[in-house]
């Protein structure tokens, strides 16, 4: 990726009371190609860690075109399915160009010392042009012809907003200062995007559209919107060591019902340097702070994708969708028609959620409360804060019995609750400026989600999750197993799935935690920093997948090993483990998917054995199968720094000059060690294929004039 | 610098001139209102089952070997309703009068088609289903269930009136019908089409035939017997049919497909081994010979080369024999040759034969039973490309085939028959009609879980559980005595 920026800023006095200013800055991404990772034909990480076969080199590989047939076949030992990687990474190419726009002018008058008004009128856009360029011989999901595409996806997103506001600045007794703001804000917006792909191409190597062999696809998306503001704001300080502020706000928004597009929010916040007020002994310095906010927002979306997506298309059956952003409308409360086309004609089919005429915006208001205190002289710190916030009530779609004709029905309800703490100590053992000296801090965090509240009437929430239940329950595909736990197979030697997902247990970390050293002797310090992460489970997607696709290296070591070279001789000998139901009798199970007959099952260990892909097959297809637990913790940084003494940099220009050894990401801990669990930062369910993490090992020299 | 002092002013107005706020809300990417050409468009293809699916293999004519994609097990668990389709009908009759159409125009008389078919598609894998109290949006958000008996019964009269307002229709020279994908806007097709599948359900309801409400053999033979009032199929070109292309809509099984899926699929013993049992042309057209019996000397146009295997066996075996050539896999020349393979009926010619035949078997109606059975295999033989004129005599001339003079022994010939014709076509007829007559005998196995059983019905939405909970209960204990939502629990009209 290259970045280049610019920046251009201006102001000038036009008389004493009346000043303009005015600012421009513009930056460009752009660059020719941005791999696909996730599970695809179109990813190099599936093409070789999932899929790629053992026996043939990848050196043999770099002549990714076929000889006399070059821009048109490719060249690899598989054509159905998988990629060469040098073909994919040399020829298949998805560009990205991204313009970034912000400026903004304003005019403001002084009346006095403590009364301004200002005019602001600020502007953000930006304009994004992705490209794909699949070449002949390139066969991802459904595009089995193969006969290359060429593919523009365009975005373009302009903001203004334009502000009066009043501000006045004042001390209105001694020690108490004031400031304060009133004022409007007219947010216009608008942004529009299209979509355009060919559906297959006539001349090799010609990315056009211009190009295509059948119809060209194309699609596009406009979605203007406006909001009005008024505002108002109090700092409130009280010699310089307590303060309070306030703001409210109310916002009238188009993207809703005109019944309730107008909503207010406030929020508070105080703090007050409690050392100023009564002395301890020990304690320098102490603070306790405390905060209330309340958001109201309505019916945008953070992100958007490409514009099919955004017109709940899908083109293209491969490939990961660019999100930009976005804060635009997201129409959910439009009864409309989704078109597509079938046959060639257009189709059109009736939304399946109910639209409502009285929703009121979602709200979430958040309040923490905090303290910190610096002992011995700042040497021993400790900083805690406390926070809870509920999200809602939101905007969400009920499920409703699909027999009602919709799946759905856009309602306000559903609060989460997000509390939890945060925990710093520092200290610094020893202080020596010109010898050993030594710092280390350590924090603890941790938050969880709970469910508070969904609707009048309504028990449960994405079929398991009750009221008061944590957020992050996994529920997930499991195996059938006896009351002490063990896999209960069929008669084919192979687990049985249970048919209704089970509880796998919790997505979330119970808590993070990290320690960070310092130790300084004379010119040479070394910091090192282990983190983590503690708790929680999360699918290995990974291994998973080499399981599937034969690449894990389990497969060929132990029983499965043997088994798999068996398996190639048509002799089943794989046994998993667990047992079968000896007695012939059927396994019967509730809605729950619990098993309500164990007082008629009996069992004998399994003996069934069966080819191991078979085994494999259906083991790894069950998602419990990989769960492993989410915890990991790394060494994060290494830095080796020596600094050149200064006497060695007297009479020159330079005054400091250091050289430093840095490494990044040097160990890493964790169940399985085939992916970095870092990357799945959320709640989600299951990891997917990934960039690898890198482990960064370097120097860095540093001269300050 | 007054002039940029005098810019900025300028800026400030030209940015914040008002746009029409009220306007804004509205989504300008969809439409909120369409003419109904287009939702009828829709409304078609949702009706459509496509050929070489999980329920064709359910069917029983063909087998996936390969556990990562497909299986043969009968594990079902939640269905879809039909409800957005549903509702999809009912938007398409509103459009038809929003656009200005007279209160009987061809999408409402199509209308009433397409609820029966439907609600039937969906009580015929469910069982009861929510109707009368159906389709309200937030006016009523837990419908109450109806029981497939009055599904059934208000279906058939939803197809009585659809023949009558498409006979009004006709008679004015309607041609107003546009979207029509399938039969061109050709509402005497279509006509065609309800009466032909209104036998069909009155088939499907054969253990009710003594039910008085529902009169079913005369309601049957008021059909058969009156073809000018309701005509039904009388040809090929009759059938309701989904046609490939070769652009958008492929045949599922193609050059693109050959690769990845020839040697994963294979085809199954209840529908292969039929064929080859009664020396039936149709063998050499669908699949191709096991590898391993031509290496023992047998000929491609040796019936005893072609071999499928029992759905119901271990996947690991099948696909360790189907490698060692044990297996006939899936036709290359005739299903993956091109991307248009062979139309898909939906609703047919043959299997309205056949149809007639069983009635006139049962006695629901008099005729001739033997010729329809004869015209239900020749029609399919056509349909496939098997030639009637160069197979038909020695065909005819096995008693296997031969219709029997004994009625029980003559029923299974055209159940079977009606099975065979059925490869790949109509959607889930091929499994109900087994499941109604245990005609063709479904083969069960380790292959085929769910214990050994054929699954009698799906469960219904899991969302029900929790947005319709009172009367998903109360379904659930009036049609099985028992709160639970069992596959293998039998529905009424199998009872």
């Amino acid at each position: 990726m290259n970045m280049t920026n610019f920046n251009l800023s201006g102001g000038y006095n036009i008389t004493p009371k009346l000043r303009v200013d005015a600012n421009l800055a513009y930056g460009r991404q752009y660059t020719p190609n941005t791999p696909d990772v996730t599970y695809g034909p179109n990813s190099i990480i599936y093409n070789i860690t999932v899929w790629a076969g053992a026996d043939w080199n990848i050196d043999d590989m770099r002549n990714y075109w076929q000889p006399g047939k070059e821009g048109v076949q490719s060249n690899y030992e598989e054509y159905t399915r998988y990629h060469n990687p040098y073909f994919m990474s040399y020829e298949w190419l998805r560009g990205h160009t991204k313009n970034d726009m912000k400026g903004y002018a304003s005019v403001s008058y002084k009346f006095n010392n403590y009364l301004n008004l200002q005019g602001r009128t600020a502007v953000t856009t930006y304009d994004l042009f992705r490209s794909e360029k699949m070449p002949f011989s390139a066969h991802p999901y459904g595009r089995e012809q193969a006969l290359g595409d060429y593919r523009e996806d365009k975005r373009n997103l302009f903001e203004n907003n334009t502000d009066l506001l009043l501000s006045y600045d004042q001390y209105v007794l001694p020690k108490l200062s004031v400031h304060a703001t009133v004022g409007g804000n007219i947010r216009t917006y608008e942004f529009r995007s299209s979509f355009a792909s060919t559906d297959y191409l006539n001349v090799p190597g010609w990315y056009n559209l211009s190009n295509s062999k059948n119809p060209v696809k194309s699609y596009n998306f406009d979605a203007p919107m406006q909001v009005l503001s008024a505002y108002a704001t109090a700092d409130i300080t009280y010699n310089d060591f307590a303060t309070l502020s306030l703001t409210g706000r109310n916002d009238k928004n188009s993207t809703l019902p005109s019944a309730n597009n107008s909503y207010f929010y406030p929020s508070a916040s105080a703090s007050i340097e409690m050392s100023k007020l009564v002395k301890i002994p020990t304690v320098k310095t102490w603070k306790i702070r405390g905060s209330y906010a309340n958001v109201g927002s309505a019916l945008t979306s953070r992100q958007i994708g490409t514009t099919d997506r955004a017109l709940g298309l899908g083109v293209l059956d491969y490939g990961t969708t660019y999100y930009s952003p976005y804060d635009g409308p997201t129409y959910q409360n439009s009864s409309s028609y989704n078109i597509n086309l079938i046959q060639g004609q257009a189709a059109a089919g009736y939304t399946g959620t109910i639209s409502n005429p009285k929703l009121k915006p979602s709200s979430s208001s958040a309040w923490e409360a905090g303290t910190d205190v610096g002992m011995f002289d700042n040497k021993l710190r400790f900083d805690f804060t406390y926070f809870s916030s509920i999200d809602g009530p939101q905007i969400f779609n009920l499920p409703i019995s699909g027999a009602s004709g919709f799946s759905s029905a856009l309602v306000n309800g559903i609060k989460i609750q997000r509390k939890g703490f945060e925990f710093t100590a520092a200290a610094t053992p020893f202080r020596n400026k010109d010898g050993f000296s030594w710092d280390i801090s350590a924090n603890y965090s941790t938050y969880q989600q709970f469910l508070k509240e969904i609707y009048p009437g309504v028990d449960k929430l994405n079929t398991f999750l009750k009221v008061g239940d944590r957020l992050d329950k996994l529920y997930e595909s499991a195996f059938v197993r006896t009351p002490d736990g063990k896999i209960i197979n069929d008669g084919s030697g192979r687990p049985i799935r249970n048919s209704v997902r089970q509880f796998l247990g919790n997505a979330n970390y119970d808590f993070t935690a990290a320690i960070n050293n310092t130790l300084t002797y004379k010119n040479v310090s070394l910091r090192f920093q282990f983190d983590g992460r503690f708790g929680g489970k999360i699918q290995d997607y990974v291994e998973k997948k080499t399981f599937q696709g034969g690449r894990n290296i389990a497969t060929v070591q132990g029983a499965m090993g043997i088994a798999r070279l068996n398996d190639t001789k048509g002799i089943k000998s794989y046994v998993g483990e667990g047992v079968q139901v000896s007695n012939s009798t059927a396994i019967a199970y509730d809605s729950d998917g619990k098993v309500t007959n164990y007082d008629q099952l009996q069992y004998t260990p399994n003996t069934t054995a069966t080819y191991l892909q078979d085994y494999i097959s259906r083991w790894s297809g069950t998602n419990e199968a990989t769960m492993i637990s989410r915890t990991f913790v790394k060494l994060r940084e290494v830095v080796l720094t020596y600094s050149l003494p200064k006497r060695y940099l007297q009479g020159t220009f330079v005054n400091q000059a250091n050289i430093s050894f840095v490494g990044r990401n040097l160990l890493y801990f964790a169940a399985k060690s085939d992916m970095d669990i870092e990357q799945y930062a959320g709640t989600n369910f299951g990891s997917d294929l990934q960039t690898p993490t890198q482990r960064r090992i370097g120097f860095n020299l540093n001269f300050t004039f | 610098m007054k002039n940029i002092y005098l810019l900025l002013i300028v800026l400030l107005i030209s940015v914040t001139s008002c746009q029409k706020f009220s306007a804004l809300e509205k989504d300008p990417n969809r439409p909120g209102q369409v003419p109904p050409s287009l939702i009828f468009t829709n409304v078609l293809y949702s009706s459509y089952y496509s050929p070489w699916s999980d329920v064709s293999r359910w069917n029983q004519f063909w087998c996936s070997n390969y556990a990562y994609y497909n299986d043969q097990t009968y594990d079902w668990t939640n269905t879809n309703f039909n409800y957005t389709q549903l509702q999809n009908v009912k938007q398409m009759t509103e459009e038809a009068i929003r656009v200005g159409l007279p209160a009987n125009n061809p999408y409402s008389a199509l209308g009433k088609f397409f609820y029966a078919y439907f609600f039937v598609d969906m009580s015929m894998k469910l069982g009861d289903v929510p109707m009368t109290d159906a389709l309200k949006g937030l006016d009523n958000t837990q419908p109450k269930y109806d029981t497939q008996k009055a599904v059934f019964k208000q279906s058939l009269a939803w197809l009585e009136e659809s023949n009558t307002d498409l006979q009004q229709l006709i008679n004015s020279n309607d041609n107003s019908l546009v979207g029509d994908f399938m039969l061109g806007g050709d509402l005497t097709k279509w006509q065609k089409v309800v009466n032909s599948y209104k036998l069909r359900l009155l088939i499907t309801l054969s253990k009710k035939s003594s039910d008085g409400d529902l009169n079913i053999g005369s309601t049957f033979s008021a059909v058969v017997l009156n073809p000018s009032k309701y005509p039904v199929f009388t040809s090929l070109d009759d059938n309701l049919k989904f046609t490939f292309n070769a652009s958008t809509d492929k045949y599922p099984l193609n050059p693109d497909e050959y690769g990845k899926t020839a040697t994963r699929n294979n085809m199954s013993a209840t529908y292969l081994n039929t064929l080859v049992a009664l020396k039936d042309p149709r063998t050499f057209i669908v699949a191709d010979p096991a590898e391993a019996k031509i290496k023992g000397g047998l000929h491609a146009t040796d019936y005893e080369a072609y071999v499928g295997a029992s759905s119901g066996e271990s996947l690991d075996d099948m696909s360790v024999k189907m490698l060692n050539g044990e297996y006939s896999p899936i036709s290359k020349n005739h299903y993956y040759g091109s991307y248009l393979g062979e139309p898909c009926i939906q609703i047919g010619y043959s299997e309205l034969c056949f149809n007639i035949a069983e009635g006139i078997n049962r006695g629901w109606v008099s005729g001739n039973a033997e010729a329809y059975y004869s015209k239900g295999i020749q029609a399919s033989w056509t349909f496939h490309g098997a030639s009637v004129d160069a197979n038909w005599e020695a065909y005819y001339a096995q008693p296997t085939v031969k219709y029997s003079s004994d009625n029980a022994t003559a029923l299974t010939q055209i159940l079977t028959q009606k099975y065979l014709a059925f490869f790949n076509n109509s959607g889930w007829e091929a499994y109900i009609n087994a499941r109604r007559t245990g005609v063709p005998t479904f083969l069960i196995g380790v292959g085929t879980g769910n214990s050994e059983r054929i699954a009698k019905r799906f469960q219904y939405p899991s969302s029900e559980r929790t947005t319709n909970a009172t009367n998903y209960h109360a379904a659930l204990t009036s049609q099985f005595g028992a709160d639970t939502d069992d596959i293998n629990s039998e529905m009424w009209i199998f009872k």
